[in-house]
Order: structure tokens, then sequence, then C-alpha cells
């Protein structure tokens, strides 16, 4: 795992109705250390998911720099693994498939892979699916092969954009606490977009709040670990820095 | 961390297959009966319309004869040569015009002017340069399954869900990799349906071209028994066509359905 740096880094669109540029991203600095769990919220239209979308090298920047590792970022690839709000897994592929996708790309054999399959399966609770297809799961159960997907390729940063978005809000609580459990053993370092307050804060070392393509305040998360709902719904502190960002994301 | 098992294993039940081939077949029995009884009450000329019994003896005698083998054999292989040529060819077409929007710009006002030439109109240039037989009609054939199966396959890549592609991106595919492990399997329900219209095609094309192009082959089989007023041999023969394409469909198509893109969950059979 390594760090992540965001540099003065801004993005335009032309808008082609109107015929005039339109700014999404204006000047954003953000440094997310190794190891370190960076949650981004910010009302839609805040610019939190072309952040990210720049950060995985799926659209161009339009200026700045964004930096994985001490070295700049130019188009996708397997040093960022992605977590997509829309689960985004192979329907062609059994789950045990889909966790291996990324090893096999860069070559890794049949045992190899089975290895890894077996270890992030594990890891998922899924060791039971492996010869599934993801349209047998539900989509509580498909997130969980979406997260271990990305780190059995072990990428330097992990970029999750509104994850647990599409999931029913059990299942959500579920999915945040195995994710806080996964981070505290692994310490990968995490970028999570979100417009879940709570979430935010219930997962996060620190909180970004964006405002029309800005950054309007970062707030720090000194809650203790480990992190489950059970301490954390009556917890003082939990309320008051939640309340905080609450405020700054309602003023955005 | 503990998951509950949502999903139950889908087990078919034995007696639903018996069930299921019943209600494919009882809709053909049920008109069978209606043409005999309608033939019986109005004592219809077997000159316009034969009744049952004499299109079953009529049609035992081409199997008797051989007569039957050799028509159904020549059409089966043309529809199979000119099907499988116009696969390997549409196909990495269609995903070129999925990938890259030149190729795209550029052939799809080409594909458009051709797709409604696809099938007979072909048929007299195709008899001019390959002469009558084999050649002209499995041109033909290729025709009308070529840009059916190009085009869905085109529309089977840009349809792949955007997600999709930049995860394969972000786990590190190179381009041949996109190719083989995202942009062909996510196409293929497309490009299964291509083929299986396609082929509809085909199959119509064929007996049309049959008629015109060729000394053998179930359209041959067809225009023949009218020069000799057999009506029931015609009946027959139309028979034969049309049961070839339901067993073509039930056995070999659908199946195909079923073995990937359905246990994929990528469309669902009603």
């Amino acid at each position: 795992m390594k760090s992540l740096a965001l540099e003065n880094l801004s993005k335009t669109y032309f808008d082609p109705y109107r015929g005039t540029q339109h700014t999404a991203i204006k000047d954003v600095s953000l440094k997310v250390d190794e190891g370190d769990f960076v949650a981004v919220v910010g009302p839609s239209g805040c610019g939190k998911s072309t952040i990210l979308n720049m950060i995985a090298g799926f659209v161009p920047t339009s200026g700045g720099r964004i930096m994985v590792g001490g070295r700049e970022v130019r188009g996708p690839g397997p040093d960022r693994g992605v977590v997509f709000q829309s689960f985004a897994l192979f329907p062609w592929k059994t789950v045990a498939e889909n966790v291996t996708f990324g090893p096999k790309m860069r070559g890794a054999s049949k045992e190899e892979r089975a290895k890894i399959a077996e270890e992030y399966l594990a890891l998922a609770g899924l060791s039971h699916a492996a010869d599934r297809y993801p349209n047998e799961l539900s989509g509580g159960m498909q997130q969980r092969v979406g997260v271990v997907r990305a780190l059995a390729n072990n990428p330097d940063v992990l970029l999750m954009d509104e994850p647990f978005a599409s999931v029913d809000a059990q299942t959500r609580m579920t999915l945040q606490e195995e994710l806080t459990k996964i981070w505290e053993e692994r310490r990968p370092t995490v970028i999570f977009i979100t417009h879940d307050v709570s979430e935010a804060v219930f997962l996060a070392n620190k909180v970004v709040v964006l405002s029309k393509g800005h950054v309007l305040e970062e707030v720090d998360i000194p809650l203790k670990r480990p992190r489950v709902w059970d301490d954390l719904v009556e917890d003082e502190a939990f309320k008051t820095l939640s309340n905080h960002v609450l405020q700054l994301v309602r003023r955005a | 961390m503990t998951v509950a098992d949502e999903t139950a294993p889908f087990s078919p039940v034995p007696y639903q297959r018996t069930w299921q081939a019943f209600k494919f077949v009882a809709p053909l029995i049920f008109l069978v009966v209606v043409w005999q009884v309608v033939v019986t009450v109005f004592s219809v000329n077997p000159r316009i319309f034969p009744d049952v019994p004499t299109v079953a003896r009529a049609g035992w005698g081409t199997i008797v004869d051989g007569s039957l083998f050799a028509h159904v054999g020549a059409s089966l292989w043309r529809v199979t040569v000119g099907t499988v040529l116009a696969i390997l060819t549409a196909v990495p077409l269609g995903i070129a015009m999925g990938v890259s929007k030149p190729v795209s710009d550029f052939l799809t006002p080409l594909f458009r002017f051709f797709s409604v030439l696809a099938g007979i109109a072909w048929i007299p240039i195709a008899t001019l340069w390959f002469g009558y037989g084999f050649g002209a009609i499995t041109f033909v054939i290729f025709n009308a399954v070529f840009f059916v199966v190009a085009y869905n396959t085109l529309l089977g890549v840009s349809t792949i869900p955007m997600p999709l592609r930049h995860a394969a991106a972000s786990l590190g595919t190179s381009r041949w990799q996109m190719l083989k492990e995202v942009l062909l399997p996510g196409a293929l329900p497309n490009i299964v349906i291509g083929i299986r219209t396609g082929i509809g095609f085909a199959w119509r094309g064929l007996i049309a071209a049959e008629m015109i192009a060729t000394n053998v082959g179930l359209g041959y089989m067809l225009f023949l028994a009218r020069d000799f007023y057999r009506t029931e041999i015609i009946v027959f023969a139309m028979i034969v066509i049309g049961l070839i394409w339901l067993l073509l469909d039930r056995l070999l198509l659908a199946p195909l359905e079923r073995a990937t893109i359905e246990r994929w969950g990528l469309v669902q059979r009603t």
C-alpha cells in the first residue's frame, strides 16, 4: 500500500447545451497517507465522484496532478483498485473467477489463483459461494465480492465510490462494520466517496467535506477502534462529529 | 462474519420437462386435428388441400425413396456453411465497430444500405457470379446472417455497462484481455440473438433461393411438386421446413442461450 496525493486538481467540462465551460472541480489538494482511511462527503453534484473517476484514471484531469506512491497517474491501472456503486461484477464469471480476475490478468497460475480465491472469499465470508454467478447473490453478497476483488489484486490504494449506496439499510451497517474490520486488520490506503455523513464518520480517520468543486473543510475523526454500530450509536463524540459534518454538508 | 445463504439452488422437477414438451406439442397436434376436420367436413378437393393421411403417405414415400434426406441434407449443409462463415466474419467486425467510433461511423451507412438488400435480392447477381447451386445459395445465406450478426454484435459491445469496462481496466487488463474477457462475453447475449434472428432469415432466404437457383433442397422439392400438381408433397415439404426450424431453435439455439447467458442472468426466458 502507498500514499495518495492530489495536487491542485481541477476539472472543467464543455457544456454543449450552453456552449460554455463548466467547472466541476477547482484546485483540490488532498493527501491520503499510506494506510490511512479518508472519506469524501458532499451533496450530489459537488464533484466527489468526478474526483474518484480522475484518480481511477477513467476521466482525464484538466489541471493539477494525481500522485500514487510518488508516481503520476495516467489512465486506469492495477495500482488503484476500484469498488463501484453498481458492483460491476462480471456476470459471466463465477464469484471465485471475479475475485481472481486481477491476478489472472497479470498471469498468476491456476494454483496461485486458487489460493487467492480461498483467502479472499474467506475474508468476505463467501467461501460457500465460490462457484455461484453474481446474479445468484444478494446485493450485499455481491458487494462483498466487489470489495475483495479489488483487494485481491493488491492495489496501492483502494478507491470506493459510494459502494454501499445501493444495498438496504441493515445490510449497509453490516458491510460498514465488515469493512472497518478488514481495514483495521490489513490497513489498506482507502479513499471512500459517500453522501452519507454517518457512514463517513463511522469509517474514516478523516472526513473531507466537498462543496461546489472545492474542499470546504477537513475533519479529523479520532474515534477509537474497533468501531461497531452498537457502541457508536449512543456515543457522544460520534454524535458531535456527525452533527458537525452534517452542518457543513447542509451549508455546502 | 456470518452470511445467511440467501439463494436456494435451482432444481428442475422431472415431470416439468414432460409438461413443457407437452405444452410445446399440444398446439401443433390441435392444428393437425383442425386441418383433418375441416378437410373432411367441407370435402375439400385434394388438389387444393389434401387430408392428413394423404400427406403422411406422400411423406413416407419421400422417406422410403430417400429423396427427403437428399433435400434436407442439401438445405442444412448450405445453411450451416453460410451461417458459420457469416458468424466468423461478422463478430470481429461488429466488435471493431463497437470499440472504435471512426470504424462504426464509416461502416454504419453501408450497413443500413446493405441490410435492406440482405437475402433474396442477391439471388440474381449471385447466380451470375457463382452459377446455379451451392455457391449462389450459400452466398445468399451468408448475406442474410452476416448483417444481423454484425449489427447485434455492435449493439452488444456498446451496451456493456461502462463500470464493467472500467473495472476490468483497473484490474489491469491488456487490450487483448479486454476483448477476450469483457467485450466478447459481454456482447454474447446480443450475438446469440443476432445468430438466432439471422438463422431465421437464412432459413426463409434459403427456401426462396432454392426455388430459383438449384436442383436439390427443400425449396426445390416444393417448387418441383407444384409443377406436377403434387399438393400433398407441397404441404409435406412446408411441414418439414417449419418443423426443422422448430427443432433447430429448440434443440440448438435455445439450449445455447440457456447454457450461457441465462445462467449469467443477462436475459430471462419467459
